[in-house]
């Protein structure tokens, strides 16, 4: 039973330091560490990052999951700390706002989501909000690629999709990413609005979220092709690069970040 | 020769006329028709007397009724007049020569000379029945008499030259006053003048031509000329911080070729660069100063090429000029505990700053997530250079970000007494709040906490119940905040309610580093809290939802500007130091007076919730900015001399202000406004300063060279008809170019006027004449 052994003994050192810490709480204020610090600190609560998802008429999860995955996932590998069970919202919900980022995923069609939607779609656009389109037929129909387009012509009308160039910063926002790979890798770049500075929507087509999500049994739900594990470990972190260039926008674009990176011959 | 004649005082409108010379008339008619009429008894002696009665007696009638005066004048005959103008300005009192062997003369000396050596052309002059007018001119003109005239002994020093107005005056001499007609004037000058040649359309030449008479010029000036001039100078107004800035100066060099020099630009007084100088044979030379202004501010700048021995005047080798330097980019570093909302909304912001020169350091993985990541993972993070950021490079950062940061977990600890001495010797810090930082207690340090205005000694805790802060009356003046109460959304029911909060209490010493609090917890804990400790700014933020006032469905929008922006954009200005947000400012109506205007200070006093202060002493005072530009060889170490001073009250306004007589001369200037017991070298805030150029006029002494003079005067003479001579070489002519079509005029030198129908005698005589006529007519039997 080592597992057994293992949990008493951590719940053993846990004990100790509560113990060791409740006597320097009651100090007074003023006393620092030699560092100056508290090093006991209690833990406070947590600012979490929500990654929403629209809910539409039609398929509008075709990935059940794959925001949560991505959510376990940044927060085993970033310091972000992103809500446990992402929320799903509507285009016409006041919720839209709680968060300037909205995943919206589809397969096949997208079908009209309404003149207030739509409306509500630009304001978030217009105010800062990000959105990411993920078409889960991964290159097998372009039906999705061509509403999200039909969509976003009418919300940032004089805007259109165009090539996220491959030295974009979204490609190393976290990770140097080569090739925005998903579940299938159909396409080597994705599209993007790119107004303002910042990117206000992408649209991956090579099912992203076919990549993330983990269906009921723990095990990842689709496979992907052809590139395996290898091409699903390379999703996870393009979808990393993703939330990262979301909370963060260019900041791995600053002077700085870029003579680092080349300095070390870490990015071409 | 004398005159007179009979004046009417009142004339009646046309009926009384008619009626009183009707009356007179007929009076007389009859009289005349008695006397030749033979009556018995009355002899013709006796008629003649009634005749000569009525007539006497008709005449005091007319006299009272017209009012009329004996006016007695002496007159004599008004000759044409020829008008001398001679210079005496500045330029005038230059020496130069005929050659460069000969010896220097100054032209006002050659021009007295030319006078001398006239005096017979004058006589003649006055032998043709010229009246003869002499004339200084300078920046106005005025008649010469006595020993100045006969010698034109003159100091040459006026500051400007302008011949232009000189002729304008002569143009509107009331011929009332002087009707004597100009028959021709002769201008005596080095022909330097303020205003620009424009070779045909040169405005001199065509007041010149609307004189109608022909100018004689006689030029003062000789070829030789010993000088350095800065004749022109580029320099913009504003100029950035850190920035190259270009000044350059035209240098113009007479008679000097090989000498050596060298050209010094001064700020404030002091020389921040020099460059030697070897002066051309003749013409002229640039000389470029490129400098990165330190810091921010306004500031004379001079540029002087020192004077060499011999030269004809010193006073034309440098020249002063105000800069305002403005901060450029404003280098911030933006440090993050965590990437988030909040994170993205503020980066955005100060990104698309043109303005802002952003540096930032984000965690973007702990301890903990490093443990678990593949090590051959290809990511783009780098190290965070603490040592860099927080140790060599502190100082260049003009506003350091604390977001939401873990200072203790990233080795930052050791660094935050150095964020305490940045703030105190001027930087500007924020701190944002979130769930580490304020929250974690990670800001342990005593001599941070001594700057921060809340307790910092206390981890905060986080709580994420929305709410709606209040603003404070505090809140509702200042930069960063005032716009929520001009908006009519102080109730904040129309903005969005923030989700966390870091219930932090304010710091016991935070009377003393002069904090306020903006906004407040519904529960009465600071939201945003401001402070000023030593010379640094300070400012807390306790929530990391502030990105929530940029970002909601019901968004009010607030001058075009998202509520998020106005909040962070005041911030920024108030931290840095905006002038817009200094609580002691002074300003001055110019930046540049001419000499003798009067100059206008005014100051304005805010207390540090930015309320008008009314009863603040402000002592202020006014002292030239370094050395005084007339003293060359003053001391620049020397104790500065206060020139005026005293002390302003400040009204309910806030407001003083002070108008100076206009008795500074030339030179440069400071002005600086102090609270009264603030100290002067550690609290900056306390004082205001501003700098201002007292200049002459016009820029007489710029050029001397007497080339271009010449011609100008010589085009003068060509297009009037006149002559042009040489002073050095010509006398003046006996026979000056006058107008041919001049009419002598009539001059009334003196006038009498004896009044004959006032003092009773008219009065008398009427009654006497006419009375003694009824009378006499009576006892004859004639009435």
């Amino acid at each position: 039973m080592p597992r057994t052994r293992r949990s008493l003994l951590a719940g053993a050192a846990g004990l100790c330091a509560a113990a060791a810490t409740r006597p320097l709480r009651a100090q007074e204020p003023g006393l620092f560490g030699p560092l100056g610090g508290d090093e006991f600190r209690e833990p406070t609560a947590v600012l979490t990052v929500d990654l929403p998802q629209l809910q539409y008429p039609g398929k509008w999860n075709p990935r059940p999951g794959a925001m949560r995955e991505l959510a376990v996932e940044l927060r085993l590998r970033t310091r972000l700390e992103p809500v446990r069970e992402p929320s799903v919202v509507t285009a016409d919900s006041r919720r839209l706002f709680d968060t300037p980022f909205l995943y919206v995923a589809g397969e096949g069609n997208l079908p009209p989501l309404g003149a207030a939607a739509e409306t509500a779609l630009g304001r978030f656009l217009d105010l800062g909000g990000m959105i990411v389109f993920d078409a889960a037929d991964g290159g097998a129909d372009l039906g999705f690629e061509k509403d999200v387009t039909a969509l976003l012509g009418r919300i940032l009308p004089g805007a259109a999709l165009t090539r996220v160039a491959a030295d974009h910063v979204l490609y190393r926002s976290f990770y140097l990413v080569e090739t925005p790979l998903g579940r299938t890798s159909t396409f080597d770049h994705v599209l993007g609005i790119h107004e303002e500075g910042r990117l206000k929507a992408l649209l991956v087509r090579n099912d992203l979220g076919g990549a993330l999500a983990r269906g009921e049994s723990g095990l990842f739900t689709w496979p992907c092709v052809p590139g395996g594990a290898d091409q699903r470990e390379w999703a996870f972190r393009f979808a990393v690069n993703i939330l990262l260039y979301a909370t963060c926008t260019d900041y791995k674009a600053d002077r700085a970040h870029v003579e680092t990176l080349l300095r070390n011959r870490r990015w071409r | 020769m004398e005159r007179w004649r009979i004046t009417a005082g009142h004339v009646p409108g046309p009926f009384g006329l008619v009626l009183v010379l009707a009356a007179v008339v007929l009076a007389i008619v009859e009289a005349a028709r008695a006397y030749r009429k033979p009556v018995p008894g009355v002899s013709p002696r006796l008629r003649a007397a009634l005749f000569a009665l009525r007539c006497a007696g008709a005449l005091a009638l007319l006299a009272v009724a017209l009012e009329l005066s004996l006016s007695f004048e002496t007159t004599s005959s008004a000759g044409p007049r020829l008008v001398v103008l001679v210079d005496d300005s500045a330029s005038m009192g230059v020496a130069d020569a005929e050659s460069p062997g000969q010896k220097a003369m100054r032209r006002i000396d050659r021009v007295r000379e030319l006078w001398r050596r006239s005096e017979p052309a004058r006589a003649a002059w006055k032998e043709q029945g010229l009246a003869v007018q002499v004339r200084r001119f300078g920046e106005g003109s005025e008649p010469l008499t006595g020993e100045t005239e006969a010698t034109l002994d003159l100091a040459a020093r006026q500051p400007a030259s302008d011949l232009t107005r000189a002729f304008a005056e002569l143009a509107a001499v009331d011929p009332a006053v002087d009707p004597r007609p100009l028959a021709g004037v002769i201008v005596v000058s080095d022909g330097l003048f303020d205003r620009a040649d424009r070779g045909a359309d040169d405005p001199l030449v065509l007041a010149g031509r609307e004189l109608g008479v022909p100018i004689t010029a006689v030029a003062a000036g000789a070829p030789h000329l010993v000088d350095l001039a800065l004749t022109e100078l580029r320099a913009g107004e504003f100029a950035f911080v850190e920035n190259v800035v270009e000044f350059a100066a035209d240098i113009e060099a007479h008679g000097l070729e090989g000498a050596k020099t060298e050209v010094v630009l001064r700020r404030d007084g002091q020389v921040v660069a020099t460059e030697p100088f070897v002066a051309p044979a003749s013409g002229q030379t640039t000389v470029r100063f490129e400098v990165a202004p330190d810091r921010v501010g306004q500031f004379v700048y001079e540029i002087e090429v020192r004077p060499v021995e011999g030269e004809a005047s010193p006073h034309n080798n440098r020249r002063a000029f105000v800069v305002k330097v403005l901060r450029d980019k404003v280098r911030a570093l933006h440090v993050a505990g965590r990437p988030d909302w909040d994170v993205r909304a503020l980066r955005t912001l100060l990104g698309r700053d043109p303005n802002v020169e952003l540096l930032s350091y984000y965690i973007l993985r702990g301890a903990d997530d490093a443990d678990r990541e593949d090590p051959f993972a290809p990511l783009s993070l780098i190290a965070f250079p603490t040592d860099e950021l927080f140790k060599e490079q502190l100082g260049s950062f003009d506003l350091v970000i604390l977001h939401n940061f873990d200072a203790l977990n990233h080795q930052v600890g050791r660094y935050l007494p150095d964020i305490g001495r940045y703030v105190e010797e001027g930087g500007a810090l924020v701190m944002i709040g979130g769930d580490m930082g304020l929250a974690t207690g990670d800001y342990p340090a005593p001599a941070l906490s001594a700057v921060v205005p809340v307790d910092l000694r206390v981890p905060t805790g986080l709580d994420t119940e929305a709410f709606r802060p209040t603003v404070t009356d505090a809140g509702r003046r200042h930069p960063i905040t005032a716009w929520i109460d001009h908006s009519g959304l102080s109730n904040w029911t129309a903005l969005p309610p923030l989700d966390s909060y870091n219930p932090a209490k304010l710091a016991r010493h935070e009377a003393e580093i002069g904090s306020a609090v903006l906004l407040r917890h519904p529960e009465g804990g600071p939201l945003l809290t401001i402070a000023e400790p030593g010379r640094g700014r300070v400012l807390v933020l306790s929530t990391g939802a502030s990105w929530r006032l940029g970002f909601h469905a019901d968004l009010p929008i607030v001058d075009g500007a998202r509520p998020y922006d106005l909040l962070w954009l005041g911030a920024i200005r108030w931290l840095l130091r905006d002038s817009a947000a200094d609580r002691l400012t002074l300003e001055t109506d110019r930046p540049t007076y001419l000499l003798g205007a009067p100059i206008t200070l005014r100051a304005a006093a805010l207390s540090p919730s930015y309320a008008p202060e009314a009863g603040v002493e402000i002592g202020w005072r006014v002292q030239p900015l370094g050395r005084a530009a007339d003293d060359p060889g003053a001391d620049p170490n020397a104790p500065v001399t206060i020139l005026s001073q005293g002390t302003w009250t400040t009204d309910a306004l806030g407001r003083a202000s002070e108008t100076l007589a206009g008795g500074l001369s030339v030179g440069a200037y400071e002005a600086v406004a102090q609270r009264a017991g603030g100290d002067e070298a550690a609290a900056a805030p306390q004082q205001a300063r501003r700098v201002f150029l007292v200049q002459a006029a016009g820029r007489e002494l710029t050029r001397l060279a007497s080339g271009p003079g010449d011609e100008r005067l010589k085009r003068l003479a060509d297009a009037t008809g006149g002559r042009f001579l040489r002073a050095a070489d010509d006398d003046l002519p006996a026979a000056p170019p006058l107008a041919p079509d001049r009419q002598d005029r009539e001059r009334v030198d003196s006038r009498r006027d004896i009044p004959v129908w006032s003092g009773g005698v008219a009065m008398v005589l009427l009654v006497v004449c006419l009375g003694g006529e009824v009378l006499v007519r009576r006892r004859i039997g004639l009435a």
